[in-house]
C-alpha cells in the first residue's frame, strides 16, 4: 500500500459491493431471535394500531347517537389498552435496538482492532495514524443505528408494503398495475442515482479522513508548530480541509435530499392517473365508486413504506463508504504470520546465526545479500557502520519484524520462521530508540515490560538503570501520572523508563537501538556498571554511536554495502587496520579534545 | 443555556437563511393539509358527486401543490444543511485555532484522544442540531399550537379537557432533561476514552509490538470498549423509560377525545361534525408530543457537546501577548536570565538560574539527564514561563515581545524529533514553506542530511511517516537540524541534536554550523565534551542548578564536573589507543 499523507485521499472502490453487506450480516446473526421477536412485537402493535380509528369511528356512529354513556367508556378503555401495548413495544424495542446495535458495533470494532494488532509497522509507517484512529472509532459509530433500527424498520416496511399491495390487488388488478408502473419508474430513477450518491459520500468519508488526520498531526506535533509558529500557515491548510468536507458533505446531501421529494412526485403523479382513469372507469361503469375510493386510500398508504425503505437504501449508501474502509483494513494480510504447523520457540539459550541471508523492502532493492554470522549465547555483539547499511534492518530480522527473502535465521538452531511469533518475540527484549510512554503511572510503564511484575520488582528494575533516583524526585514518585511522549519527562529519563521496561521483561535475547543516546555520560558509566551484571547470560546486539559502548562488545559487526565487512572483537579488529580501525581512529581523534 | 447562546453566535450570521428554511417548512406544513383536502374534494365531490367536469382543475391543483411543495422542501433541507456545515465548519475552525495556542502545559494535561473527541464527535453532534433538531422542534411547536387554536376555535370546554395532558407532559420532558444529562456525560467520557486508547495503541505500535503485548493490548481495548457499550445502553434506558411515556401521553389524548367528547355531545355541547373534526385534527397535536422526547434527547446531547466545545474555544493559554506589546521585526540576540527559576507543579526545576549570552556568542549547557536542561531553553521560546525571575532578549524582558515575532526569532532543533507524514522536502521547510528548493538542499547539505535524502527512491519527495517513523534516529535529527537551519532566525537552540549521529558526522556538522551560526546567538546542549569545548560559554547544569560555568580552559582548571566528565570520555579512549 502506498504511503499516504493527510491530503491524499484513500483510492475508492468502482463498484457497490454486495459482499460487505453479506459480511456484515454475519455480525447479526447472534441477533436473529431478538429480531424476530422485535419484529414480532412491532408488528403486532401496528396491527393493533390498524384498529383504533375503527374503534373511534364506530363510537362516533353508533355509540353517541345512542348516547350509550357506558359503551363510550367500555371503547375508551379499549383504546387505552391497546396503547398501552404500543407503549410496552414501544419500550421493548428501545432495550433490545439498542442492545443489538451496540454488541455489533462493538463486535466489529473489536475484531478491526485485534485484525489492527497483527498489522506490521509498515502499516503503521506508512499512513496518518489519524486515519486508522477515524476508522476504529468514528466508522464503526456510524454503522450503529443503521444495524438495529435500520434493520427492524426495513423488514416491517417490507412487510407493509407487502400487505398493502395485497389490498390494492384484491381490490382491483388494473388499478394496481398503474401504481406498478410508477413503483418502476421511481426504483429506476433511484438506481440510476446511486452510482453518483455512493461514489459522493465515499469520497466525503475520504475528505473527512484526510481532515482528521490533520488534526491529529497538528496536535502531536504542536510544539513543532509552536517553535515555528506555523500557526497561521496550519490554520489555512485546515481551513481548506475543513471546506473541503464541506463541500463533498453538500454533494452527497443534494442528492440525499431530492430523494425524498422524488418519490412524492412519482406518487402524486400515480395517484393523479389512478384518479383519472378511476373516474373513467366510473363514467363508462367497469368499477364502484367505492373500489376507486378504497383504492387511493391504500395508494396513499403504499409508499409511505417505500419511502422509508428508499432512506433505508440512502443510509446503507453512505454507509457502504465507512464500511469499504474497515473492510480494506480487515483484509490487509500481515505479511509476517505464523506459518502453518509453526510450533512453540523453546526457552531460548540465546545462540543466533544468520545464513546466506537475502533481504528487501522493495523487489529488486537488496538491503542485505548474503549475510551469515553468529552470535554466541550471552555475547554482546555491537553492529556499527554507516547509517542506512542495514544495521537495524538486522536486528529487525532476529525478532522477525519482516521475513527475509532467502536463507536462514536460526536461533538455538531452531529456524525462527517455523515457530509461532508471538512465542519468539516474547522472549526477545527491544529497547527502540523510539521511546513511547502511555498515560498512565511510571510504575505503569515500567511494568508494561512484564505484566504481573510486584512494585519492588518495577522498583529493582528502575534502580538497576539509574532511573530511581530522579523517579523519586517527582512529586507522587513511581505513582506520577504522565502521558503520551511523556511531556514531563526529558528524553534522557524517557529512555531510562523504557530501558527498565525492556530489562523487567527478562529477556533471553536484548536488542539495543541506540538505547542510551539521550543519556549524560555520568549515567550512562553507571548504567554501564549495572548492565555488565544484566547483561550476564543474555544475548545483547547493541546498535550505538558511542565508542565506549562499542569497544566492550564482545563481538563488533561492521555493516556496509549490505554485508558485514568486518567481524571481530575491537583488538582483533584494530589490528586488522579495516574500516573499523578507520572509524574509530577517525572518532577517536575527533573526540580526542 | 449559555452554550446554546454561545451556538447562537455562530448561527446569527446566517439567520436569515434559517428564517427562510424556517418559513419554508411552515408552508409546507400547510401545503401537506392541502393534499388531503383536495383528495377529498375529488373523493366527494367527483366520484360521489358525479361532477366529472372539476376532475382535471383538481387533479392539476393537487400536482401543482405537490410540485411546489417538492421544490420548497428541496431548498428547505438545502438551506438548513448548508447553514449547519457552515456553522460547524466555523466552529471547527474556532477549535483548532484555539488548539493551536495553547501552551505547553495544556498539552501536558489534555490527551490527544480527548481533544480529537471534541473536533471530531462533538461537532458532528451540533451539526445535527442545527441541521435537523432546530427545524424539526420548530415544526411540531407550530403544528401543536395551530391544531390547539383551530380545537379552541371550535370547542373550547374539550380543548381545555386535552390542555389537562400539557402539564404532564411538561413534567415528564423536565425529568427527562435532568435524568439523561449525565447519561450523556457518561457516554462522552467513555467515548473519549475509547479514542484514547485506541490512539495510544497506534502511535505505540512498536512498543506494543517490541513487547508482544497485543493480548493485553486487546485486553485494555476490550474494556474500554464495552464501557462505551454499557454506557450507551445505559443511556437507551433514559429513553426507554420517558419515551414510551410521552408515547401513551400523546395516545391517550384520542381516549379523551372520544371519552370527554363522547360525553360533551351526548350533553349537547357539541356537534357530532365538531368531534370528526377533533378526531381528525389529533394526530397535530399526538405528533409533536412524540417528537418531545427524541427533541429532548438530541437538545441535551447538544448541550453536553457544546459546553465541551465551548470550554475549549474559550480556553485562554496562560502565555499570551501582552495588550501592549513592543514591536521588534528583527532582534539582535542577546539572552540574559536574571535569577531564574521555574517550578513543575511542585518540583522545583530550575534554581535561580542568571547568566548572559551576548549577540553571536554560542552557550553550551552540559549535565545530567533530568539536570533542567531542556526546560532552560524552552523559557527562552515562551514554551513555559518563568516561576520567579526574568528572562531578557537585547535587554527586554520576553513577556514585552509580541510571542509570534518571539518566536520567530529563534530557531530550534528539538530533542524529541517530530516530523510530518509530508514529504522531506515539505518536513525541511516546515517553517518557511515558501522557500526554494536550493534553499532546502543547502540546508539538508549544511546538516549532512542530502546525502541520504538523494539514496531513497523519491529523494526530498520521499514521505515520511508519522513522527518520522521508517527514519533512523540520526536520520530524523539531521532533518530536525535542517529544518531549524532553514529559518534564518539570529537566535538558535540545538537541543542534543547530534546524539544520534556517529562523531564523524557530527563534527562535519559542526563545521557547518561554525559557518552558519557566525552571528547568531547559539544553545547547544550536548552530552560530548566534543560537541561543546569550542562554545563562548559552557553552564554546567545540576538539579536545576548551575554548578559550573566558563569556557572549556576554565572548566578543566577548575576540577569539577566537567572535567569529570572530560577525563571519562577521554580516559576510555586513552586506555584502548594505549
Amino acid at each position: 500500500m502506498a504511503r499516504n499523507k493527510f491530503d491524499v485521499d484513500e483510492k475508492l472502490e468502482g463498484e457497490f459491493n454486495f459482499g460487505h453487506l453479506k459480511r456484515l450480516l454475519k455480525y447479526l446473526k447472534p441477533h436473529v431471535k431478538t429480531v424476530i421477536l422485535t419484529l414480532f412485537a412491532i408488528l403486532s402493535s401496528s396491527a393493533l394500531n390498524l384498529l383504533s380509528p375503527m374503534i373511534t369511528s364506530y363510537a362516533i356512529d353508533y355509540k353517541i347517537p345512542q348516547k350509550d354513556l357506558a359503551g363510550i367508556i367500555f371503547l375508551g378503555l379499549g383504546l387505552f389498552l391497546i396503547y398501552l401495548y404500543n407503549a410496552f413495544t414501544v419500550r421493548y424495542r428501545i432495550t433490545s435496538m439498542s442492545k443489538m446495535g451496540q454488541s455489533v458495533v462493538e463486535r466489529l470494532r473489536e475484531d478491526l482492532f485485534v485484525h489492527l494488532q497483527t498489522l506490521p509497522f509498515s502499516y503503521y509507517d506508512s499512513r496518518p495514524h489519524g486515519k486508522i484512529l477515524v476508522r476504529v472509532i468514528n466508522y464503526v459509530n456510524a454503522l450503529s443505528d443503521l444495524l438495529s433500527n435500520g434493520i427492524i424498520n426495513l423488514i416491517s416496511d417490507i412487510f407493509n408494503v407487502a400487505v398493502i399491495f395485497a389490498f390494492m390487488l384484491y381490490i382491483d388488478l388494473r388499478l394496481t398495475g398503474i401504481v406498478v408502473v410508477g413503483g418502476v419508474i421511481f426504483t429506476i430513477a433511484v438506481f440510476s442515482l446511486k452510482d453518483k450518491q455512493r461514489r459522493a459520500w465515499q469520497l466525503h468519508s475520504a475528505k473527512q479522513s484526510n481532515l482528521n488526520a490533520y488534526i491529529h498531526e497538528s496536535i502531536t506535533g504542536i510544539k513543532v508548530t509552536q517553535s515555528f509558529t506555523r500557526e497561521w500557515e496550519n490554520q489555512k491548510i485546515f481551513e481548506k480541509q475543513s471546506q473541503l468536507v464541506k463541500d463533498s458533505f453538500m454533494k452527497g446531501k443534494i442528492i440525499d435530499i431530492c430523494i425524498w421529494p422524488l418519490i412524492e412526485t412519482v406518487s402524486t403523479l400515480t395517484t393523479a392517473v389512478v384518479f383519472l382513469v378511476g373516474a373513467h372507469w366510473i363514467f363508462t361503469g367497469s368499477i364502484t365508486v367505492g373500489k376507486v375510493i378504497a383504492f387511493t386510500g391504500y395508494v396513499s398508504m403504499f409508499w409511505n413504506p417505500i419511502m422509508n425503505i428508499s432512506n433505508f437504501y440512502n443510509s446503507i449508501n453512505n454507509a457502504m463508504a465507512y464500511l469499504e474502509r474497515i473492510y480494506e483494513t480487515m483484509d490487509i494480510q500481515p505479511t509476517v504470520r505464523d506459518v502453518e504447523g509453526a510450533v512453540e520457540m523453546p526457552p531460548i539459550k540465546g545462540d543466533v546465526e544468520f545464513s546466506h541471508v537475502y533481504f528487501s523492502y522493495d523487489e529488486g532493492k537488496p538491503v542485505l545479500e548474503d549475510v551469515s554470522f553468529k552470535v554466541k549465547s550471552g555475547e554482546t555483539v555491537a553492529l556499527v557502520g554507516p547509517t542506512g547499511a542495514g544495521k537495524t534492518t538486522i536486528i529487525n530480522i532476529i525478532s522477525r519484524f519482516y521475513d527475509i527473502d532467502r536463507g536462514k535465521v536460526l536461533i538455538d538452531g531452531q529456524d525462527i520462521k517455523y515457530v509461532t511469533l508471538n512465542s519468539l518475540r516474547k522472549q526477545m527484549g527491544v529497547m527502540l530508540q523510539d521511546t513511547f510512554i502511555f498515560s498512565g503511572t511510571i510504575m505503569d510503564n515500567i511494568r508494561y515490560g512484564k505484566l504481573d511484575a510486584t512494585d519492588e520488582e518495577v522498583i529493582e528494575a528502575a534502580k538497576a538503570v539509574c532511573a530511581h533516583d530522579f523517579i523519586m524526585t517527582l512529586e507522587n514518585g513511581y505513582y506520577t501520572q504522565v502521558n503520551e511522549r511523556g511531556s514531563r519527562l526529558s528524553a534522557g529519563q524517557r529512555q531510562l523508563i523504557s530501558f527498565a521496561r525492556a530489562l523487567l521483561a527478562d529477556p533471553k535475547i536484548l536488542i539495543l537501538d541506540e538505547a542510551t543516546s539521550s543519556i549524560d555520560t555520568q549515567t550512562e558509566i553507571a548504567l554501564q556498571k549495572g548492565l555488565n551484571r544484566l547483561l550476564q547470560g543474555r544475548t545483547t546486539f547493541v546498535i550505538a554511536h558511542r565508542l565506549s559502548t562499542i569497544k566492550n562488545a564482545d563481538k563488533i559487526m561492521f555493516v556496509d554495502n549490505k554485508n558485514i565487512q568486518e567481524a571481530g572483537n575491537h583488538e582483533e579488529l584494530m589490528a586488522k587496520r579495516g574500516h573499523y580501525y578507520k572509524l574509530y581512529t577517525a572518532q577517536y581523534n575527533l573526540s580526542a579534545v | 443555556m449559555k452554550s446554546l447562546k454561545w451556538l447562537w453566535q455562530y448561527i446569527s450570521p446566517y439567520k436569515r437563511r434559517l428564517f427562510l428554511a424556517l418559513g419554508l417548512t411552515l408552508t409546507n406544513a400547510i401545503l401537506s393539509n392541502i393534499r388531503p383536502y383536495i383528495t377529498g374534494l375529488i373523493v366527494d365531490g367527483v366520484f360521489r358527486g358525479g361532477n366529472f367536469d372539476i376532475l382535471i382543475p383538481l387533479v392539476l391543483a393537487f400536482i401543482a401543490t405537490i410540485v411546489f411543495k417538492d421544490i420548497f422542501r428541496i431548498c428547505d433541507h438545502y438551506m438548513l444543511e448548508d447553514t449547519s456545515q457552515i456553522v460547524i465548519m466555523n466552529i471547527r475552525r474556532d477549535l483548532y485555532s484555539s488548539m493551536q495556542q495553547q501552551d505547553f502545559t495544556y498539552f501536558d494535561k489534555n490527551r490527544t484522544g480527548d481533544i480529537m473527541t471534541k473536533m471530531s464527535a462533538d461537532v458532528e453532534g451540533i451539526r445535527h442540531f442545527v441541521a435537523w433538531v432546530i427545524n424539526s422542534a420548530f415544526e411540531s411547536a407550530v403544528l401543536f399550537i395551530s391544531a390547539l387554536l383551530i380545537m379552541g376555535y371550535i370547542n373550547r370546554k374539550l380543548t381545555l379537557c386535552l390542555f389537562l395532558v400539557t402539564p404532564v407532559i411538561g413534567i415528564i420532558a423536565f425529568r427527562q432533561t435532568k435524568s439523561v444529562h449525565p447519561v450523556f456525560h457518561n457516554i462522552r467520557q467513555s467515548l473519549s476514552r475509547l479514542n484514547t486508547v485506541v490512539q495510544e495503541n497506534i502511535s505505540g505500535n512498536r512498543v506494543v509490538k517490541a513487547f508482544t503485548r497485543e493480548s493485553y493490548e486487546i485486553e485494555k481495548f476490550k474494556a474500554a470498549n464495552l464501557e462505551y457499550k454499557n454506557a450507551n445502553i445505559e443511556g437507551s434506558k433514559v429513553w426507554r423509560k420517558y419515551v414510551p411515556l410521552l408515547d401513551s401521553m400523546a395516545n391517550s389524548l384520542n381516549v379523551i377525545i372520544l371519552i370527554a367528547g363522547g360525553i360533551l355531545t351526548i350533553r349537547g355541547d357539541m356537534t357530532v361534525g365538531e368531534l370528526v373534526t377533533f378526531n381528525s385534527l389529533s394526530w397535530a397535536l399526538n405528533t409533536p408530543m412524540r417528537n418531545v422526547g427524541w427533541l429532548i434527547n438530541d437538545s441535551l446531547r447538544t448541550i453536553t457537546s457544546l459546553e465541551k466545545v465551548k470550554e475549549m474555544v474559550e480556553e485562554r493559554p496562560k502565555i499570551y501577548t501582552k495588550e501592549e506589546y513592543i514591536t521588534k521585526d528583527r532582534i539582535k540576540g542577546k539572552v540574559e536570565f536574571r535569577n531564574v527559576s521555574f517550578s513543575y507543579g511542585d518540583t522545583l526545576v530550575l534554581d535561580n538560574i542568571s547568566f548572559t549570552a551576548n549577540c553571536g556568542e554560542s552557550v553550551a549547557i552540559i549535565g545530567a539527564t533530568g539536570s533542567g536542561k531542556s526546560t532552560l531553553i524552552s523559557l527562552i521560546s515562551r514554551f513555559y514561563d518563568v516561576t520567579e525571575g526574568e528572562i531578557l532578549i537585547d535587554d527586554i524582558n520576553i513577556k514585552e515581545y509580541n510571542l509570534k515575532k518571539l518566536r520567530q526569532n529563534i530557531s530550534m532543533a528539538m530533542q524529541d524529533v517530530f516530523l510530518f507524514s509530508d514529504t522531506i522536502e515539505g518536513n525541511i521547510s516546515y517553517g518557511v514553506p515558501d522557500a526554494s528548493f536550493n534553499d532546502v538542499e543547502e540546508v539538508a547539505k549544511a546538516a549532512d542530511a542530502h546525502d541520504f535524502i538523494v539514496e531513497m527512491t523519491e529523494g526530498y519527495d520521499t514521505i515520511v511517516g508519522e513522527r518520522g517513523v521508517g527514519l533512523s534516529g540520526g536520520q530524523k535529527q539531521r532533518i530536525a537540524l535542517a529544518r531549524a537551519l532553514l529559518s534564518d532566525s539570529p537566535i538558535l537552540i540545538l537541543d542534543d541534536t547530534t546524539s544520534s549521529v556517529d562523531v564523524e558526522t557530527e563534527h562535519y556538522i559542526q563545521q557547518t554550523l561554525k559557518q552558519y551560526a557566525k552571528n547568531k546567538t547559539t544553545f547547544i546542549i550536548a552530552h560530548r565534551i566534543s560537541s561543546v569545548k569550542d562554545c563562548d560559554q559552557i553552564l554546567v547544569l545540576d538539579k536545576g542548578r548551575i554548578v559550573e560555568r566558563g569556557t572549556h580552559e576554565e572548566l578543566l582548571a577548575k576540577g569539577g564536573y566537567y572535567k569529570k566528565i572530560y577525563d571519562i570520555q577521554q580516559g576510555n579512549l586513552d586506555k584502548v589507543t594505549a
